[in-house]
């Protein structure tokens, strides 16, 4: 009810700001905006908030003509599902603009259009986004996290794997592998947000077996899945193993047959599962991602030999360590190990801004009052900003972040 | 010394004369008239100096107009510089100048520019020059073959080629040490060698092979003497030639890493495409099924754009191919 009371307001909002801009925007964005019926010239006035959103706020029911628009994600779901999951400036977006619009793009519905069809009796499909830096990768990756939350499946989503193999301030010898190391403060922090994620999952599902984590502590079989999580949670020192125990669990849960839940693994930056760490070992040499517990589960989870679910990937060369600026293929940046782990997987390139999506960017951040500079609303201003930000979607918002 | 200067210009005019053959006459002529002008003027301007006798001033001639004048436009050039000779400005009819300007000016002109005696000049070697020598040599050489007209023919018959280079310098020794150094070139392709004597003798050969060209370039120089290098040089293509052919035992360790190029079967990429397509009972379990398997379309197509991927490097077509394969065996 809420939500329908806030649209409302939106919309009176949206068209009361309509019309004063109304002059400015017509014969601009009647090509921009998303409506293929609509003729390149008509001077008729648009309907008040179809201009560039789509009325369509659940991605499932997304589709081709919606390519373009921005949707808004409803309030009650993002600190739930994304309690970690956002790029840092996006969040500081939603923070101004009060809302969570996300840009309904290519790559993202044809992922979507995939999980549609997923047959979950076969081994899960692996879906890689890849592209050049800033062109929507990590918004793909949440635009497809919320189907899959709308779909009521279970998500397990990995906001940065860069952040299991840098700066780690605490690396503790594995108690369940001698050669292994722990990382208790990134495993936590992540059971932490996985719980806020799937509160509800948590209950339902019960563990297959019985764990062991110290003399006196211990998980029976048959115990909700939610127990286990606060064992890791609280007891900070087994939480990288409780990491894996949930991984191990989930994945052979999901492909049972009696299974009512949908796994959707999300990792962004999966790269960083194969390259190289910087953690130092106390005698100074460098740790191997392959000897990290978080690493090694996650790699596990990643394979495909398990049905039942998706794992839905993106690269990232932003938080990776040691490769070039320019990379931004997928062998490039998962090497010979990443790309033959990873295969066969279906690679969906995130280009740059369409002129369309351009379009829409921009008249959103007019509509939100974002670009306050004059000159900014004329067509030169635009040029000007299609040549600064080369239609990038990242460089467009530090760009439009001065104006 | 008016005396002595005077009779070391006639001295030297008469070197000159005897150089130029044709015009000893004229030239002896002219210095003679010049003389004979000159030098009633030269004892009158000089009448104390008579008692020093042997040393009274010889009158000094007067220069003519430079030969430059006189020249015609076609005329034969080869017979004003036969042979290499210092610059002489009044032989040379253009307006050459040489040497660091004049402040404000120009630089100097060439008429009694030092600048332009003291480098080389060849001005005795131009194209005509040249043909005239050819002309000479031409009774020397033997004709090329006719039947090697193309550059084809030419390699097909010929296919090893050598190089060396010849010095000439005007310095009181005609050696060179640079001129030992001998290049064999030869295309591999034009040798009999298979595919595991090829990829051995690219190995063995390292920096030396070009493959854009698919030449294999031998440079030896460690002779003294260009024969003796050159002997090397076939030496070692013969080796290398029958080295390649020869299989050792430890080259049976041979690596996935020491390949020249990505090859599929038994790669990581069979093995996960075939486990996958097995979970996805596609077909059932056994050995003769992985056989059927590997004979799919798909399986052959996604073949094609992973050894694609990793042998040409990425690119975005590669890419899209890739796609298109996984899909297709994902049954997307």
């Amino acid at each position: 009810m809420c939500q329908i009371d806030l649209q409302i307001m939106a919309i009176h909002r949206l068209s009361f700001r309509l019309r004063q801009t109304i002059t400015h925007v017509r014969s601009l964005h009647s090509s921009g905006c998303g409506r293929l019926q609509e003729a390149v010239a008509t001077e008729s006035e648009p309907e008040p908030f179809s201009v560039f959103r789509a009325q369509e706020n659940d991605p499932a029911h997304q589709s081709q003509k919606h390519v373009g628009q921005y949707y808004t994600v409803p309030p009650a779901h993002i600190p739930s599902l994304f309690p970690h999951g956002l790029p840092r400036r996006y969040q500081q977006q939603v923070k101004t603009f009060n809302e969570a619009c996300v840009m309904v793009r290519q790559p993202a519905l044809e992922v979507i259009s995939y999980l549609k069809k997923t047959d979950f009796s076969k081994p899960a499909v692996r879906y890689l986004f890849y592209g050049l830096k800033g062109s929507g990768k990590t918004m793909s990756l949440c635009h497809t996290v919320h189907f899959c939350y709308a779909q009521e499946w279970l998500v397990l989503h990995i906001p940065d794997a860069h952040l299991w193999v840098k700066n780690c301030k605490e690396l503790l010898p594995s108690s369940y592998n001698a050669s292994r190391f722990d990382q208790p403060l990134q495993a936590t922090e992540w059971l932490r947000n996985f719980k806020i994620t799937n509160e509800h999952f948590l209950s339902k599902l019960k563990t297959s077996q019985r764990y062991v984590w110290t003399k006196r502590e211990f998980t029976e079989e048959g115990r909700p899945l939610g127990e286990l999580v606060d064992q890791g949670i609280s007891r900070v020192k087994s939480s990288s193993d409780v990491v894996g125990a949930v991984m191990k669990e989930l994945r052979l849960q999901s492909g049972q047959p009696e299974a009512d839940f949908r796994l959707a693994v999300a990792v962004d930056g999966v790269n960083a599962l194969w390259g190289k760490s910087t953690i130092k070992k106390e005698d100074k040499s460098p740790v191997d991602p392959e000897e990290l517990t978080l690493v090694c589960n996650l790699r596990k989870l990643i394979k495909n030999d398990w049905h039942g679910g998706v794992i839905i990937t993106t690269l990232s060369q932003t938080g990776s360590l040691y490769t070039p600026k320019s990379a931004y293929l997928p062998q490039e940046l998962l090497g010979e190990k990443g790309f033959d782990s990873m295969d066969p997987f279906v690679p969906v390139s995130v280009p740059n801004y369409s002129e369309k999506e351009f379009e829409s960017c921009y008249l959103y951040y007019i509509d939100r009052h974002w670009l306050q500079h004059p000159q900014s609303q004329t067509e030169d201003g635009k040029k000007e900003l299609i040549f600064l930000s080369n239609r990038n979607p990242s460089m467009l918002e530090r760009v439009c972040a001065f104006l | 010394m008016a005396a002595h200067t005077s009779k070391a210009f006639l001295s030297l005019g008469r070197l000159n004369v005897s150089g130029f053959g044709l015009h000893r006459s004229v030239n002896r002529i002219r210095y003679a008239t010049l003389l004979s002008t000159n030098s009633p003027s030269g004892n009158k301007g000089l009448p104390d100096r008579g008692s020093r006798g042997a040393f009274a001033r010889k009158p000094r001639r007067d220069a003519g107009e430079p030969r430059t004048e006189k020249m015609a436009v076609d005329q034969d050039w080869t017979a004003v510089y036969p042979a290499a000779v210092p610059f002489r400005p009044s032989s040379v009819p253009l307006p050459v100048r040489m040497g660091y300007p004049v402040k404000g000016g120009v630089p100097p002109e060439k008429k009694g520019n030092l600048e332009l005696i003291k480098i080389p000049n060849f001005l005795h070697l131009t194209p005509g020059a040249i043909k005239k020598h050819c002309e000479a040599l031409k009774s020397f050489c033997t004709e090329w073959p006719s039947a090697l007209d193309t550059d084809a023919k030419c390699d097909q018959h010929f296919p090893i080629k050598v190089e060396s280079r010849e010095y000439l310098s005007a310095s009181p020794s005609v050696r060179n040490p640079s001129a030992r150094i001998v290049h064999l070139k030869v295309k591999l392709s034009s040798l009999n060698l298979d595919d595991h004597a090829r990829k051995k003798m690219v190995k063995l050969v390292g920096e030396r092979y070009c493959k854009d060209t698919d030449i294999l370039t031998i440079k030896t120089d460690s002779c003294p003497l260009r024969q003796q290098n050159y002997d090397y040089a076939m030496y070692l293509l013969t080796v290398l030639y029958h080295e390649s052919w020869k299989t050792e035992a430890w080259e049976a360790e041979k690596t996935a890493a020491d390949m020249e190029e990505y090859i599929w079967e038994d790669s990581p990429s069979q093995k996960n495409i075939l486990d996958t397509l097995v979970r996805m009972k596609v077909a059932g379990e056994g050995e003769e099924l992985r056989e059927e398997l590997l004979r799919r379309k798909e399986v052959q197509e996604y073949k094609d754009s992973v050894t694609r991927l990793k042998n040409e490097g990425e690119s975005e077509s590669a890419m899209l191919q890739y796609r298109e394969a996984v899909k297709k065996i994902l049954n997307l």
